[in-house]
């Protein structure tokens, strides 16, 4: 992919690794991948932690916890064991359809 | 093992227990009442509750049960110990109302209503959009519901705002959804200008059952048309899985929705159309919606996960098959309406036992090898 799904500070080696993690949590209401639809604001990688910001469509979503478990089971399967993976659900900035990647939007019409 | 950081509430295992012991007795009992009124006799309708179930049909399946279960799930959502008193008390307005204690069943669901009112006002806080103010204006609509119905009104009064409640929750979170396509100028005003029509028409069911049942079935047909114009189903019905059967799922709600608009229309004519104006909403729309997000849902409220197999068709066939039957011929035969009553709650019942063995099915594909191999 020419241009980077979201901000990602750390090791190259896990920008890989990390990135298909997340991308394979699906949101099966939009029958996308949270990468796609855009929900995810940014990763960072330290020696002993995975930090990932994202956000959800709607304040109301009961499905949240689910979602933030799902990443988390991703991510665990990725990563070293020891470190820790910290997922942070943001509010702001407000999730816009302009962070919907360019195949999200195609499936949708845009 | 990996620390995990865990922000959930700490509801026990107990309180979820008594949750969903209030809310099964509910649905059982509403659904009972429901069958009773469209004909059908069974021995144990000769108990006292029953008599009850059958004059409190709406209040047990609207406030009762999808009450809670809306209650529920926003409650879960915002993560307030506090906004749980909103599904408790409307649970327990469901077993008030089978004890005999309707004054108090009334009372019940309109503090519920009133606590879930303020959880969406916080919800709005949170987020500013248009899509929480639809959310907030259908939790006013039950508000209004049940205190019409606690303070006596007729029955006439009282339905259009408790349906309003679910279609304008429903119509708020399809909004959300509707986020992520691109829309021609005005679907939002328009969408909004439907929703005001729909609430406005509730109110005008008051005085006039005619003209307000008119507008209340003209916002119902065009709400129909703006969804399966601008809903993403219509984009994700061609995706697989899952998601392809919540997209039909929404599809066949939209057609019952626009059949309950036209019922509610031919009502305000003098045509007897009242089951299909009450039931093509109630079932056809809203219940589609239930199963459809049921897969989704469940596992959120209930830490249980399921697997998707084409089985999820067969409940929600059987929906709609049975609602056809009630709907065309039973305006024509009351043997009709019985029995498609009957396989209604076939539909609900068999829904019911496909979301258990997709549990099921989920654990056996998730058990530890060590497991696998023990039941091999």
């Amino acid at each position: 992919m020419s241009v980077p799904p979201f901000p990602y500070t750390g090791p190259e080696s896990l920008r890989e690794p990390i990135t298909d993690a997340l991308a394979s949590v699906i949101d099966p209401e939009v029958a996308m991948t949270i990468v796609d639809v855009g929900l995810i604001y940014g990763v960072t990688v330290t020696d002993d932690a995975v930090h990932v910001r994202l956000t959800m469509t709607s304040a109301a979503c009961p499905v949240t916890d689910l979602i933030l478990e799902d990443v988390e089971d991703a991510l665990d399967r990725v990563v070293d064991p020891d470190m820790k993976i910290e997922v942070e659900l943001v509010w702001e900035p407000p999730w816009s359809s302009e962070r919907m990647s360019p195949r999200a939007r195609a499936f949708m019409g845009w | 093992m990996r620390e995990r950081r865990r922000d959930s509430l700490p509801i026990t295992f107990a309180a979820r227990a008594v949750f969903l012991a209030a809310v099964l007795a509910t649905l059982c009992a509403g659904i009972a009442g429901g069958l009773a009124r469209a004909g059908v006799w069974l021995p144990l309708f000769e108990s006292a509750w029953a008599g009850r179930a059958v004059s409190a049909h709406a209040l047990l399946m609207i406030s009762g049960f999808l009450g809670t279960v809306i209650g529920l799930e926003r409650a879960v959502a915002v993560k307030r110990r506090a906004a749980f008193v909103a599904p408790l008390c409307s649970s327990f307005a469901g077993l008030c109302a089978l004890a005999g204690a309707a004054s108090w069943a009334a009372w019940l669901a309109a503090l519920a209503a009133a606590v879930f009112t303020g959880v969406n006002v916080l919800v709005v806080s949170r987020q500013r959009a248009a899509h929480t103010a639809v959310l907030l204006g259908g939790a006013c609509a039950w508000l209004v519901g049940t205190l019409l119905d606690a303070l006596g009104a007729r029955s006439d009064a009282v339905l259009p705002w408790l349906l309003s409640f679910l279609v304008l929750t429903i119509a708020a979170e399809r909004l959300e959804m509707a986020r992520l396509m691109r829309h021609r100028k005005g679907a939002l005003a328009s969408l909004l200008a439907l929703l005001a029509a729909l609430l406005l028409a509730a109110a005008a069911c008051s005085f006039s059952a005619r003209w307000g049942g008119l507008v209340f079935g003209l916002a119902l047909m065009g709400l129909a048309s703006w969804l399966l114009s601008f809903d993403i189903a219509r984009r994700t019905v061609f995706a697989r899985g899952l998601s392809r059967y919540m997209a039909m799922c929404l599809l066949l709600g939209y057609a019952w929705l626009a059949v309950s608009g036209a019922a509610w229309v031919g009502m305000s004519f003098g045509y007897g159309a009242r089951d299909a104006a009450l039931h093509a909403l109630a079932l056809g729309f809203v219940l589609s919606m239930v199963m459809g997000h049921a897969p989704v849902i469940l596992p959120a409220l209930t830490r249980i996960k399921l697997h998707y197999s084409r089985w999820f068709y067969l409940p929600l066939v059987l929906l709609h098959a049975s609602l056809v039957a009630r709907l065309a011929w039973g305006s024509l035969d009351a043997q009709w309406k019985a029995r498609g009553a009957v396989a209604n709650v076939a539909a609900i019942v068999l829904f019911a036992l496909t979301m258990a063995g997709a549990a099921l099915a989920w654990r056996a594909r998730h058990a530890t090898p060590r497991t696998r191999e023990r039941a091999s």
